[in-house]
């Protein structure tokens, strides 16, 4: 499953991404001190500018404190007038929105001997409005005796100094929780006659503080004091009353150690914690705690995010490279996959459109090329194959194929029979009469296979044909041969080649052996043998060879087989030849059979022999027996006629004619031609039109008068399996408009004939009938 | 095979062939009889002579039949000079019940 391009690709990019994931590890485990000192960094940032803005309240509020402080100045040395004083106060108020209230105070006695306290005061009230507050003067809050006054006062300067005071709570006025904030007011010689407050809301402070906090991690807290005069002013650490701690002193918190500017941690509730403090300019301090874990939590935080988005950027990246891959070499692919195999079904009308990637478009058109070469080459070799199938048929088809080719002569038979291999062969046999008398046979195969020697061969054929016509003596006649076949011969080709010439009136038999087969010979009634004389040098080889005869004379019945090296060297499933002996047995077993039976017999015992091995030569045959000059062969194979010829409508009228002739000889009567007649051309027929479909094959009929009252007619063919008997007789009592036209033929084979009877074996169908003669 | 065509009355058509009416030439024989009655259009009476006739096959059979079924639709065939062989095909296969034999 991980061999497609699919999976390797995802594993590539997932693996990828775990790298990348690594390495980021890595990187941060590196970097992890210094990303926790830029956390550390930042948080101080932080708590600076929250300082900052702190400091500004203080600066504000001190600025407030002092243009009172002027304010009281120039209302104690030039105009005591407490109306314009009053309103000055609120005007510089409106100046600090953040201030809570505030005023000026007089020592004892000093703006009026008689008057012991003398103070303006005014505060914000809850609607925000500043309002003067005359009680502030009063006996009973004589302010002379108030917390603040006696902390801020005695430590008042000549320096203009601010002092602040402990946080405590006013009833008057306000009615808050505040810090106040004093400066001194002096007289022409810098005496303190009195001094300015300004009231600080620690609420405001404290909501400040809280607000600051939040901004950092949950369970940070933190805490604002002034560690100078040791006092808590706001702290929000959970578990510390902050209400109750407001004012106390510093040793209220647990943690604090007096200085943390300098810790770099503290462990507070086994909870490790990090301190960020600042100081502010009144001498107050801020702290911040954070524990450690939530402040780099963002690191781990920050990590994770990190993988997950490159995971998620990795997986992202995968599946677009995979569709895109998908989309612009798989599909491709597998479309020229599919084009492969339809191509490789034979399919060739194949449109191959490929456009994009530009390689799959160059493959997609090298395919295309392919499919167009193989369109031709297919063709080509379709072409080939054809013209080789007609060279066969035309080779074929030059071999006479009627048999007996000459009924008229009755001093001889003679039967010859090739099946061709599936190859293109060289083998053939050819006989004709060179003059009245003469007759020659012959029987050759031309060496090697294919177009070369089927060329050849015709040329050979043409060559003898020829020269038999004007060359009569034997030794000449083959000499002129051999001479013509070598001057056509560029190739170096030869042939083997066994002619008989017998001359018909006396029987007298020669015979060449051109380096062929020896023939098997039966004379005098004995057993077939094989004929021992001397071979001739093979023909097309030397062009002045000389060739000796070998000189016989037949007698009426004598007969001589011969036959090419494809039926000696048929092969079985063993690769054992079939070979000479076995020939001679099986041409002895056939006694005194006819030649047609000889050749079909020994035919047959190769095919049986060969079983299924496929023939891979040419297996041709020829025979010829001679009767003797009046015919009569002294045998009784007189009786029995064979014939044997292409079943198309040219051959037969040849039939019919042999038909006619061998009921002539056997002295037939009218009645009885005519029912042979006309069963055989039925017969005939048959095969002809239907037993090889759209193709021609033989015929063979034997015609047997097996008494003087009966004549058995058998047909044989290789085609179809077809058993005519199984036809449905026609009703001949119809009316002739109902009438079918087929069927009748073989309706009247049944009628005349005596018995019939059909047959399938060594793949032929058999048809076998006999006719009353009389 | 050698076939002979007249004319003769109004509308008749007289034919003589010779030799043997089997696979060879009784198609050639029926074709060129029913193309000479589509070609002289109204032939009602037909005569085929059988006198040179030597031998008739099934094929020569069906012909006849083919050319009795074509007559019966619009006037007569007759048969002449019929051999005692050829008439015995035509028992055979029951032909003699409907065609008229002179």
């Amino acid at each position: 499953m991980f061999k497609t391009i699919k999976s390797k690709i995802l594993i590539i990019t997932l693996s990828m991404s775990l790298v990348l994931l690594f390495i980021l590890a890595a990187i941060a485990l590196c970097y992890y001190h210094d990303i926790k000192q830029i956390l550390i960094d930042r948080t101080i940032i932080f708590t600076e500018l929250q300082a900052e803005e702190l400091n500004l309240d203080i600066l504000r509020t001190e600025k407030n404190a002092r243009d009172l402080a002027l304010m009281g100045e120039l209302y104690y040395k030039f105009d005591r007038n407490p109306k314009i004083a009053e309103k000055t106060i609120i005007e510089v108020f409106e100046n600090y929105p953040i201030s809570l209230g505030g005023g000026i105070w007089f020592k004892p006695y000093i703006v009026n001997p008689d008057k012991m306290r003398s103070c303006i005061y005014a505060y914000r009230n809850d609607k925000g409005k500043l309002v003067l507050d005359e009680s502030f003067e009063s006996e009973e809050y004589n302010y002379l005796n108030q917390n603040w006054y006696k902390e801020i006062m005695p430590n008042l300067t000549r320096d203009d100094n601010v002092e602040w005071s402990f946080p405590y709570y006013e009833k008057e006025g306000s009615d808050s929780l505040m810090i106040t904030a004093g400066t001194a007011i002096y007289d022409d010689d810098r005496n303190i006659v009195g001094l300015s407050t300004v009231d600080w809301d620690i609420s405001n402070v404290r909501a400040k503080i809280i607000k600051l906090e939040n901004k950092l991690t949950k369970n940070s807290f933190a805490l604002f004091a002034n560690p100078k005069k040791d006092y808590i002013i706001v702290t929000t650490d959970p578990n510390l009353n902050d209400a109750e701690l407001v004012g106390k002193s510093l040793k209220n918190i647990p943690w604090y150690n007096g200085d943390l500017k300098r810790t770099e941690y503290l462990i507070y509730n086994n909870k490790k914690y990090l301190p960020f403090e600042q100081e502010l300019i009144n001498g107050m301090k801020f702290i911040v705690c954070i524990p450690e874990s939530e402040l780099f939590a963002k690191i781990l935080k920050g990590l994770m995010i990190f993988s997950l988005l490159i995971v998620l950027i990795s997986f992202s990246l995968a599946y677009f490279l995979y569709s895109g891959l998908r989309r612009n070499v798989l599909k491709p692919i597998g479309a020229l996959i599919a084009i492969a195999n339809k191509i490789g079904k034979g399919e060739t009308n194949i449109d191959i459109k490929v456009q994009s990637p530009e390689e799959f478009a160059r493959l997609a058109d090298t395919f295309d090329k392919m499919t167009k070469d193989i369109k031709t080459i297919t063709k080509e070799r379709e072409r080939i194959s054809s013209e080789l199938t007609i060279a066969k048929s035309i080779q074929t088809s030059s071999l006479p194929a009627i048999f007996p080719p000459f009924p008229a002569r009755k001093e001889f038979d003679i039967f010859a029979s090739m099946v061709a291999a599936k190859e293109v062969g060289g083998d053939f046999y050819d006989f004709y009469f060179i003059d009245d008398n003469y007759f020659m046979f012959l029987i050759a195969d031309v060496s090697g296979k294919g177009i070369p020697a089927a060329l050849f061969m015709m040329t050979t054929k043409t060559i003898i044909n020829n020269v038999s016509q004007i060359v009569r003596e034997p030794k000449d006649l083959i000499e002129e041969i051999n001479k013509k076949i070598c001057s056509n011969n560029k190739n170096n080709l030869f042939i083997t080649m066994f002619t008989g010439i017998v001359d018909v009136s006396t029987g007298k038999l020669y015979c060449i052996n051109c380096g062929h087969n020896p023939p098997l010979i039966k004379q005098n009634n004995g057993e077939f043998k094989y004929l021992n004389m001397d071979s001739n040098y093979v023909l097309g080889v030397i062009e002045d060879a000389k060739f000796s005869i070998y000189e016989t004379k037949l007698e009426p019945g004598d007969v001589i087989y011969t036959y090419t090296d494809g039926v000696t060297e048929a092969l079985n499933a063993d690769e054992e030849m079939f070979g000479e002996e076995r020939l001679l047995n099986t041409i002895n077993a056939c006694g005194n059979s006819d030649i047609v039976n000889i050749i079909n017999s020994i035919k047959s015992s190769i095919s049986r022999y060969s079983g299924d091995i496929p023939q891979s030569d040419d297996v041709t045959m020829l025979a010829f027996k001679y009767n003797g000059v009046d015919g009569i062969s002294g045998s009784d194979t007189s009786n029995e006629k064979t014939f044997k010829a292409k079943a198309v409508k040219e051959n037969y009228k040849v039939f019919y004619t042999w038909l006619h002739g061998v009921c002539a000889d056997w002295k037939l009567n009218e009645e009885a031609v005519n029912k042979i007649d006309m069963c055989a051309e039925e017969i005939y027929a048959n095969v002809e039109f239907y037993a090889y479909g759209d193709e021609t094959g033989d015929i063979e009929v034997t015609l047997s008068k097996i008494s003087d009252e009966v004549v058995e007619l058998k047909f044989k063919d290789t085609g179809f399996e077809y058993n005519p008997l199984e036809k449905a007789d026609p009703d001949i009592t119809l009316s002739p408009e109902d009438r079918q036209l087929g069927g009748l033929g073989i309706f009247m084979v049944k009628q005349m004939s005596e018995s019939i009877s059909y047959e399938r074996a060594n793949g032929q169908n058999i048809l076998t009938f006999s006719i009353r003669i009389i | 095979m050698e076939i002979e065509l007249k004319p003769f009355g109004v509308s008749g058509l007289y034919v003589k062939a010779t030799g043997r009416m089997d696979l060879d030439n009784a198609v050639e024989f029926g074709t060129k009889v029913k193309e000479t009655i589509e070609d002289s259009e109204g032939v009602d009476e037909l005569i085929l002579d059988f006198a040179n006739i030597t031998f008739i096959s099934s094929f020569g059979l069906k012909v006849v039949l083919e050319l009795h079924k074509e007559m019966a639709s619009h006037g007569s065939m007759k048969l002449r000079n019929v051999s005692e062989t050829i008439l015995k095909s035509f028992q055979m296969v029951g032909f003699d019940k409907f065609l008229v034999i002179e």
